[in-house]
């Protein structure tokens, strides 16, 4: 009896093992070949002509320990490889610095991101050394699972001064510690249409706009006749894109567990909708339309959206994925401000890498890590058209530089900033707090709730969050 | 007396025949009407699928076939995302659970309804309350043992998830218990072995039972949408209906576009469904299922 | 060693002799057929170890049953049965899935009464079942009855009829999501132009109050073809005799289907409410695809206890309370299943 059963489950594990090799061998080579060719292709060009990068290569050998001496592979987590430009352009530069090292990219797709990632770490048996941390509640997630490395010795052994982001690591230290550097750094800034406003005889946005103004403007520039609607500003169904017009005065967070500050923006946006000035979240919701679709489709005027979308407009205009006739004439201007508050105020996003715990080369990730948050990541994200979390004069002057950009000066100047407030500062409960916010977005703009039933909602229920 | 009783009858015969008409008619009136409501979605579906972006929420005038269709939407989206990649997977996928679900299922199902064994009735009772456990249940913990084995993001979890149902089991031992027992027993006195009474006479008569749990079958795992979204994490794993739903994320205003990937996913599982389907009837008869 | 073999021998004839005189005496059926099985185990015993056989044929037997059903059953004890136990476990344990588990008792019950959303989640599950399930039901049952009268094209009708089942739910909920989109849709344009419903009034159908009532009439329309087939197999089971007989005693169609067709199919309407209630408590991704929006997040007009389920588990890792959910939504399966057995069994005696 028994030894049946040992003999048939050796069979069902064979058979196991002979399906897993199916399995894997469809899909296994897909994910690995192009990260197993690309090095060694890398390499030869990088060994061939070393002059230019000599200089590199030698700092980075003093920086790192793992720099000189045996080769090292790094794996990577990050998403959407193939219409974001930057993972490559990262690689290939450090590669080119640290000839030893090898990084392995593992694509985990955007959708859903951050919850792959937690899967991905949970217990052991994961193998990334550095990953890309997307957002902040994700984050959180993975710092209360002691997934992550707090990197605060090998910051201070490096001796990089944190400051040099701008406050923003602050928004995401844990009890004293820091487990990510931030390399990418967006803000949300406002996207117009030059042409609708033409055609409207109406004037351009501009970097320093009140709400009023700012109403007003999409109030002038919208066109309800029906069939041929234009309208005047978007609203992408994220709460991020009216709750947070709320935190710009520096007041309020989105952790303080009272939300009685987002009413004038929620009735701001609900009256919009009521007089057709922007398009109805019900519809959004149904169609899931996405912010890219609508901006695109020429008869929006304005839309709030991050500073990542220069890189994509520009991009998809050039490859002719977006009609140019529809929306190739567009300009940014700075987030509309609140009486009284300084213009250029606006809410930011970060992208950090993070050093796993369960890591075998903590040394070599984390200069990986020091190396793409530092300015020559910098740079490299620049020149693909993102902003680094390292922002200077001369990165935005390569931005506003790309070919594609808006030519007006005032699309330069928004891309100053003076106060960034993070869309979600770290708290330990942040991604529950972050769904009740989601949540209660979602009724109050569907209508379900009032706006004063659906703040108190938000009160009641972060509150009992806050109170665990 | 006589005479009027028959043409009473007579009378009465002929507005029964009236009433049946009417009856059909409006038999006939009803099911046109539920079929166009089965139908008019996926009509619209076809239709929207080779139709521009203006063009489908055109309703005066609506017109069924645009006067420029754009086929073009059919071979957009293969480029567009890796649609290749998730309908390979989806077919091993399917392919490979729906023959492993038939012959163990069956197999086991064999010893339920002709063996006597130990520990029958418990084993059996093991299978029919899983039945009444929704997945959902236990699909965080079954994560959990999965991604421990090292199965996380590999299709091979999806199989051994999907694989080993205690419905198929269950219908396949109501099949085999329509069969006279006489059968085996006759079998069995010619001397033939359990292994070759499955293999040379249950399976043989068991066609409409397997067609109905291959469309079952074939239909869940190609349709399975939550179960996917768990295990299946890295791009190049992904199947048809997570691909689309990606799809639709991404390309949310692409509406023709959206209905042709739609259209290309539907039409495995109708092509399965309507080779199977002269048996689907009489299977699901003689599974017992009715109850 | 023979002498022990026929010491045990003897000592097992022994019992087998004590055991006939009790059957004898027996007069319970039950018990004498219990009786009448351990003596048979007794002798089969003996023969084996009288006939110097290593294995009895009862091993054997079993073994060979066995072999059957093991390929089957060790991927679903696996897979299922140890998951399941594990789960029972989980939900009085706090596990964020990587760090230490400990063990809480209740506590993860005690927090549902005062979760906001575990409470919407319950009652919209409850009300989809309670809207779902007998609409489903009835659908199925007429369309089955008129699709087993002789009329043309009845294979046509049977397929159409079970096409949105076999429809992969993505494809065919962007499809409903198009057709009863809330400004530009056909049904809300029929609703302004022919049943001149104000602009502001059309009725928004994936939010607020109507959203669960969308998500009843989806679910009726794709699942009823399913349920249909099975009422379909149940109708053939009705011998045709008995309509012979209402009919010669002038029994009209309404009389027919209450008092042979109903009771009849009493069977089969148990197997399709036990399934449809079973499948009903499961309702996720018809919601999180029709009402979701672009993110699938839902509002608590829409939420459903497994969407809440997953949230608990993937998003925030709370994989005790998330066990805890699912515990709550196995012991409503239960109890429905067990209410409609009872209730079966009630009716058949």
């Amino acid at each position: 009896m028994k030894k049946k059963l040992v003999s048939v489950l050796l069979a069902a594990t064979m058979l196991a093992s002979v399906l897993a090799g199916c399995g894997g061998s469809d899909s296994a080579p897909a994910a690995d070949a192009p990260a197993e060719t690309a090095p060694a292709e890398e390499a030869a060009p990088a060994e061939s002509e070393p002059a230019p990068e000599a200089e590199d290569t030698a700092e980075a050998g003093e920086e790192a320990p793992a720099a000189d001496g045996e080769a090292v592979t790094l794996k990577w987590a990050i998403w959407d490889k193939d219409i974001t430009p930057y993972w490559q352009a990262l690689k290939d530069n450090y590669e080119a610095a640290n000839p030893n090292v090898t990084i392995e990219m593992t694509d985990l797709g955007s959708t859903d991101y951050m919850t792959v990632l937690a899967t991905e770490l949970s217990g052991s048996g994961s193998d990334f050394d550095v990953v890309t941390i997307k957002d902040v509640p994700g984050y959180a997630t993975l710092v209360s699972k002691n997934t992550l490395e707090p990197l605060d010795s090998y910051i201070s052994a490096a001796g990089i001064d944190v400051s040099q982001y701008g406050g923003v690591d602050k928004q995401v230290t844990v009890n004293g510690s820091l487990y990510e550097l931030p390399f990418r750094n967006d803000f949300w800034v406002v996207f117009y249409n030059k042409d609708i406003f033409d055609n409207a005889g109406v004037a351009y946005p501009t970097n320093d706009m009140t709400f009023e103004e700012y109403d007003a403007l999409a109030r002038q520039v919208a066109d309800p006749t029906f069939g041929a609607q234009v309208y005047g500003t978007h609203y992408h169904t994220w709460r991020s894109a009216v709750q947070l017009f709320g935190v710009l005065d520096g007041q309020h967070t989105i952790l303080d567990g009272t939300y009685d500050y987002f009413k004038p923006y929620y009735e701001m946006v609900l009256k919009q909708e009521d007089d057709t000035i922007c398009r109805n979240y019900a519809d959004l919701s149904a169609e899931g339309l996405h912010y890219s679709a609508a901006f695109s489709g020429g008869d929006v005027a304005m839309l709030n959206m991050g500073s990542w979308y220069i890189s994509t407009l520009i991009a998809s205009l050039q490859s002719g994925e977006y009609d140019s006739s529809l929306c190739g004439n567009w300009g940014i201007v700075k987030y509309p401000h609140a009486e009284g508050v300084e213009a250029g105020s606006t809410l930011g996003t970060i992208t950090g890498l993070a050093v796993t715990s369960v890591s075998a080369n903590k040394e070599a990730a984390f200069d990986f890590v020091e190396w793409v948050s530092g300015a020559e990541g910098a740079k490299v994200m620049a020149e693909t058209g993102n902003f680094p979390a390292l922002m200077t004069d001369e990165v935005a002057g390569i931005i506003a530089g790309l070919e594609g950009f808006p030519a007006d000066p005032e699309s330069k100047e928004a891309l100053s900033v003076s106060n960034l407030y993070l869309e979600v500062p770290y708290a330990e409960n942040v991604s529950e707090i972050n769904d009740i916010l989601d949540t209660y977005h979602k009724s109050i703009m569907n209508r379900e709730m009032t706006v004063d039933e659906g703040i108190a909602a938000m009160n009641e229920e972060v509150g009992k969050v806050l109170g665990q | 007396m006589g005479q009027t009783n028959s043409n009473e009858e007579n009378k009465k015969f002929r507005s029964k025949r009236k009433s049946e008409i009417a009856g059909k008619v409006g038999v006939y009136l009803i099911l046109l009407l539920i079929t166009a409501c089965m139908v008019v979605p996926f009509l619209w579906m076809l239709s929207a699928s080779i139709k521009s972006n203006r063009e489908v929420f055109l309703m005066d005038p609506f017109v069924w076939i645009p006067e420029n269709p754009k086929w073009d939407n059919y071979i957009n989206i293969w480029t567009k995302i890796p649609l290749l990649k998730f309908v390979e997977n989806t077919v091993i996928l399917t392919i490979v659970v729906t023959i492993l679900q038939l012959l163990t299922s069956s197999f086991a199902a064999y010893s339920f309804a002709k063996l006597e064994f130990k520990y029958k009735n418990g084993l059996f009772l093991a299978y029919i309350a899983t039945i009444a456990m929704p997945w959902q249940v236990y699909m965080v913990p079954q994560f959990i043992m999965m991604r421990g084995m090292g199965l996380n993001d590999k299709l091979l979890a999806m199989i051994c998830l999907q694989a080993f149902s205690a419905f198929g089991v269950f219908l396949m031992k109501q099949f085999y218990e329509g069969i006279p027992n006489d059968l085996c027993e006759a079998a069995r006195i010619d001397g033939m072995s359990e292994y070759k009474i499955y293999a040379r006479i249950m399976l043989p008569l068991s066609k409409p039972a397997l067609s109905t749990l291959t469309i079952f079958t074939f239909v869940n795992t190609w349709n399975d949408y939550l179960g996917p979204l768990i295990y299946l994490r890295s791009e190049t794993k992904k199947t048809i209906q997570l691909g689309l739903k990606m799809f639709i994320g991404q390309y949310s205003a692409e509406y023709g576009l959206i209905m042709a990937g739609s259209v290309v996913s539907l039409i495995p599982v109708i092509i399965v469904f309507l080779c199977l389907q002269k048996y689907f009837v009489e299977g699901v008869a003689s599974t017992g299922l009715k109850g | 060693m023979d002498e022990k073999k026929a010491a045990q021998v003897k000592k097992l004839e022994a019992e087998s002799a004590e055991l006939m005189k009790m059957i004898r005496t027996e007069g319970d059926i039950e018990k004498k057929k219990k009786l009448i099985a351990k003596r048979d185990g007794i002798q089969r015993k003996a023969t084996a170890i009288r006939n110097n056989r290593r294995i009895s044929r009862e091993t054997k037997r079993d073994m060979v049953a066995y072999s059957f059903i093991a390929p089957n059953f060790i991927g679903f004890a696996v897979f299922t049965l140890i998951p399941i136990v594990f789960a029972f476990l989980l939900a009085f344990m706090d596990w964020d899935g990587s760090n230490e588990a400990s063990f809480v008792g209740l506590k993860n019950f005690q927090k549902m009464v005062g979760d906001t959303f575990f409470v919407a989640a319950f009652k919209n599950t409850i009300i989809y079942v309670i809207g779902t399930v007998p609409l489903t039901m009835i659908a199925s049952l007429a369309l089955a009855i008129v699709l087993n009268q002789k009329i043309k094209a009845r294979g046509f009708f049977r397929t159409v009829a079970f096409f949105p089942y076999v429809a992969s739910l993505v494809a065919i909920t962007a499809v409903w999501s198009m057709i009863f989109h809330p400004s530009k849709g056909p049904i809300n344009y029929l609703l302004l132009t022919v049943f001149g419903v104000p602009q502001n009034e059309l009725p928004k159908w994936f939010s607020g109050s109507l959203v669960l009532f969308t998500l009843i009439l989806f679910s009726v329309w794709k699942y009823m073809g399913y349920y249909m087939v099975i009422y379909l197999a149940g109708l053939q089971g009705i011998s045709a005799e008995l309509y012979e007989a209402g009919s010669l005693d002038g029994a009209t169609t309404w009389q027919k289907f209450r008092y042979i067709t109903w009771p009849q199919l009493r069977s089969t309407t148990f197997f399709v409410v036990v399934m449809l209630t079973i499948n009903c408590f499961k309702v996720y991704d018809i919601a999180v695809m029709l009402a979701g929006g672009g993110d699938g997040k839902l509002s608590t007009s829409a939420t459903v206890l497994v969407y809440y389920i997953y949230q608990n588990a993937f998003n925030y890792w709370d994989l005790g309370y998330s066990s805890a959910l699912a515990m709550v939504l196995f012991l409503m399966v239960l109890v429905v299943t067990l209410i409609q057995f009872r209730y079966e069994k009630k009716l058949s005696e």
